[in-house]
């Protein structure tokens, strides 16, 4: 085996899928505790009630984005509207919708036959590749290690009554919720609609779009000039690209504007008398949180900035890779390359990038 | 997709290939070249907008916007074949722009990303594809070019002065007519796609006689002194332009005669003037469009559409007419628009359908004429409202 993943989450997953086209299960090396790739956004999804997902109909594992999830939603619902509401760029699969797409995938490409149910806790350059705990030496490495832990305001942590979004839990009478991001406005709808009181608490207005990012970021469209700014300046953009938004629409609008009438909606400052407060604050940011990252910038002295790992634009680390070998990252810790690499379509960046390398094998 | 300024054009050419290649089968086989001037029409509009407008102002375009994009395209492309004078059927032209513009909706929604995984993130860029895509466009419409350049008609050219006829062209070529050329006796057209141009034509039993050939283009022909009809047309497809026939003398004979070339598709009489004879213009069993004709002083009737025939009469100015000014005659059905009838003389109709034809009249101008429009014997007069 030439080729590992480390990691079994969805950018794993995905990446799994595109180097499927080209070699057998036998042939990849998956590392991860969770044989369900989707486990741990199932999780989260139950934990904020998600219904429909914020991708469209190209948001899902397979390596191309022809057929996107509305042509199989179209078949099944008997109806040309998700096609329709694709054209329009309305379309967004329910959760359920995209956890079957995931499980016929699982089933039906092998992953199995490449799980190794081992965490890593080490990727190290020896000779001819990576070395990976002693399981082995790879040429080919991607790193997926998903998001380092929840992030909970520094002010709040211990706090009895703070619960993270992310976690299981019921709304209380009054609630106030932390944040600004698809998840806050996902909670404010939820806790409304329990029919409790809700504060929103956060330190800017939200963002209104309807992807993590601005779409020609998903595209070489404003990708090529994202990778000519300096160092300094890249960060900077990525941090305004990654403020917390979520979606225009008179669903999540009608919602809050009649709540506000009733005086069952409003926004503060900071975190008042609340008798649970929900942070919908995200994840920690930085690869210093992920043990597995730091320990590689450490033991290889990778370039970083603000936090980042600098990347190459395929997502691999410059420092590492070669034309004989590759460590490239995926999921949130490459947005140095993509910004929306925590997406589904960021993983099919990084996978079509990763699979191009691999052929240099 | 947010495409960038390379992307967008290679998809274009990408998508645009096969059309092109098609285009120049069709008129390979076809000896028409209408449908490569018109697939390089499609691509010069395309890629012009790609590189001025597009690219500009749609940072991102949804899948919507394909509808009005491609009917804007659409409708520039048309113009300019209109200004350019490209000879094409109107019905299969559109029919190869929206074949061109639904095979490049399948291939950039679901072709290009299955050939090439990061179609989407590169902006629609295809990488080599795309530069064989550009040189096999190119090398397709050169070779188009030079194999129209080969086998087009030859060009014969009519020195100035009279040549006796009558003159009988039995070969595919363009005859052009040098300032002065004259033709005494007439010309009779026996071969596929001869093109007569500038020449004048004086006496001869017809004018001009075109039997049982097809693709036949009279261009700024002047004919006088017919015995019979001015530019006699049977069993053959023909496009008449910018003609001038003097029928002045002849009380029997036709000014033009357009007859039983039903099965030959859609003849046209375009910009012509015609003065004298029994019928200025006259079709028979024809599907013919009478256009933008000045028809002056016949002894019968200005224009006729008869024996069956479907013909649009559109933008004509007939005058003098003794008798009837436009007739729609013998089950016959006819679009008559836009055209003016002014001094019909005897008892006669500006417009008249008679014996079961149906005639559908919108924007006339009828003045001085003993009646207006009228149908007679189970025919039917359709204004609009």
């Amino acid at each position: 085996m030439t080729v590992a993943i480390v990691g079994s989450g969805l950018a794993g997953f995905t990446a799994y899928q595109t180097l499927r086209r080209e070699l057998e299960p036998e042939e990849i090396a998956v590392f991860g505790l969770d044989e369900d790739p989707a486990a741990t956004f199932r999780r989260r999804a139950a934990a904020i009630r998600q219904r429909e997902m914020r991708s469209e109909s190209d948001g899902h594992c397979r390596p191309a984005s022809f057929p996107g999830l509305s042509f199989g939603a179209a078949v099944r619902r008997r109806s040309v509207r998700p096609l329709v509401d694709t054209v329009r760029d309305r379309f967004h699969p329910t959760v359920p919708e995209f956890l079957a797409h995931v499980e016929r995938l699982r089933s039906r490409s092998g992953w199995e036959r490449s799980l190794h149910a081992q965490r890593i806790e080490s990727v190290r350059a020896v000779d001819g590749g990576f070395e990976l705990d002693g399981h082995g030496t790879f040429r080919h490495v991607l790193v997926a290690p998903g998001h380092p832990g929840l992030n909970v305001p520094d002010e709040l942590a211990g706090d009895p009554r703070v619960v993270h979004a992310y976690e299981p839990h019921d709304y209380a009478a009054t609630v106030t919720v932390v944040g600004a991001g698809l998840a806050a406005a996902t909670e404010w709808l939820n806790a409304l609609a329990a029919g409790s009181e809700v504060v929103s608490v956060r330190r800017r207005e939200p963002v209104r779009q309807q992807l993590n990012v601005p779409r020609e970021y998903l595209s070489r469209r404003a990708l090529d000039h994202f990778h000519r700014l300096p160092a300094q300046e890249r960060a900077a953009r990525l941090a305004s690209l990654l403020a917390p938004s979520y979606p225009t629409g008179r669903q999540w609008d009608e919602p809050l504007a009649h709540a506000a009438a009733e005086g069952r909606f409003r926004v503060e400052e900071r975190v008042n008398g609340a008798r649970q407060v929900i942070c919908a604050t995200g994840f920690r940011r930085g690869y210093a949180h992920d043990p597995l990252l730091a320990r590689v910038v450490a033991e290889h002295g990778v370039e970083t900035k603000d936090g980042w790992i600098v990347l190459a634009r395929d997502g691999s680390i410059p420092s590492l890779t070669d034309a004989t070998r590759t460590l490239a990252l995926a999921g949130v810790a490459a947005q140095w390359a993509f910004p929306a690499a925590d997406t589904l379509t960021g993983a099919k960046y990084i996978a079509h990038g990763f699979l191009r390398r691999c052929r240099t094998r | 997709m947010s495409y960038t300024l390379r992307g967008r054009l290679e998809s274009r050419l990408a998508a645009l290939l096969p059309v092109v290649a098609a285009a120049a089968l069709l008129a390979l086989a076809e000896h028409k070249y209408w449908p490569v001037e018109a697939a390089a029409l499609m691509l010069a509009v395309g890629i012009a907008l790609d590189a001025t407008v597009y690219h500009a102002f749609l940072s991102y375009q949804p899948g919507w916007a394909s509808l009005p994009l491609g009917a804007l395209e659409l409708a520039l492309v048309v113009a300019l074949m209109h200004v350019a004078g490209v000879m094409a059927p109107l019905g299969q032209a559109f029919a190869l722009f929206g074949a061109g513009w639904l095979l490049a909706q399948v291939l950039g929604h679901a072709g290009f990303p299955l050939l090439r995984l990061s179609y989407a993130e590169d902006g629609g860029e295809l990488g080599r594809l795309g530069a064989a895509a550009a040189v096999s466009i190119g090398a397709t419409l050169v070779a188009a070019g030079t194999t129209a350049y080969a086998l087009s008609p030859p060009v014969v050219h009519l020195a100035a002065g009279v040549h006796q006829g009558p003159l009988v062209i039995t070969h595919r070529e363009v005859l052009v007519g040098d300032r002065g050329s004259v033709v005494r006796g007439g010309i009779v057209v026996k071969a596929n796609g001869v093109t007569v141009k500038n020449v004048s034509v004086v006496g001869g039993e017809n004018g001009i006689t075109v039997e049982n050939v097809r693709d036949t283009v009279l261009d700024g022909v002047s004919v006088s002194g017919a015995r019979l009809d001015g530019i006699h047309v049977r069993l053959a497809g023909v496009m008449i332009k910018n003609c001038t026939v003097d029928m002045i003398g002849n009380h029997l004979g036709q000014g033009i005669d357009i007859s039983y070339n039903m099965d030959m598709g859609m003849s046209m009489v375009e910009g012509c003037t015609v003065t004298g004879g029994m019928e200025g213009i006259t079709t028979h069993s024809s599907m013919t469009q009478v256009m933008d004709n000045q028809v002056s002083r016949t002894t019968m009737r200005g224009i006729s559409v008869t024996e069956m025939s479907m013909g649009m009469v559109m933008d004509n100015e007939v005058r003098d007419a003794h008798g009837i000014g436009i007739w729609c005659n013998d089950r016959s059905m006819c679009s008559i628009e836009n055209n003016t009838v002014i001094d019909t003389t005897g008892a006669g109709y500006a417009i008249l359908a008679s014996f079961q034809s149906e005639a559908d009249l919108r924007g006339n101008q009828l003045a001085a004429n003993p009646i207006g429009a009228a149908a007679i014997e189970s025919s039917e007069v359709r204004r609009d409202r």
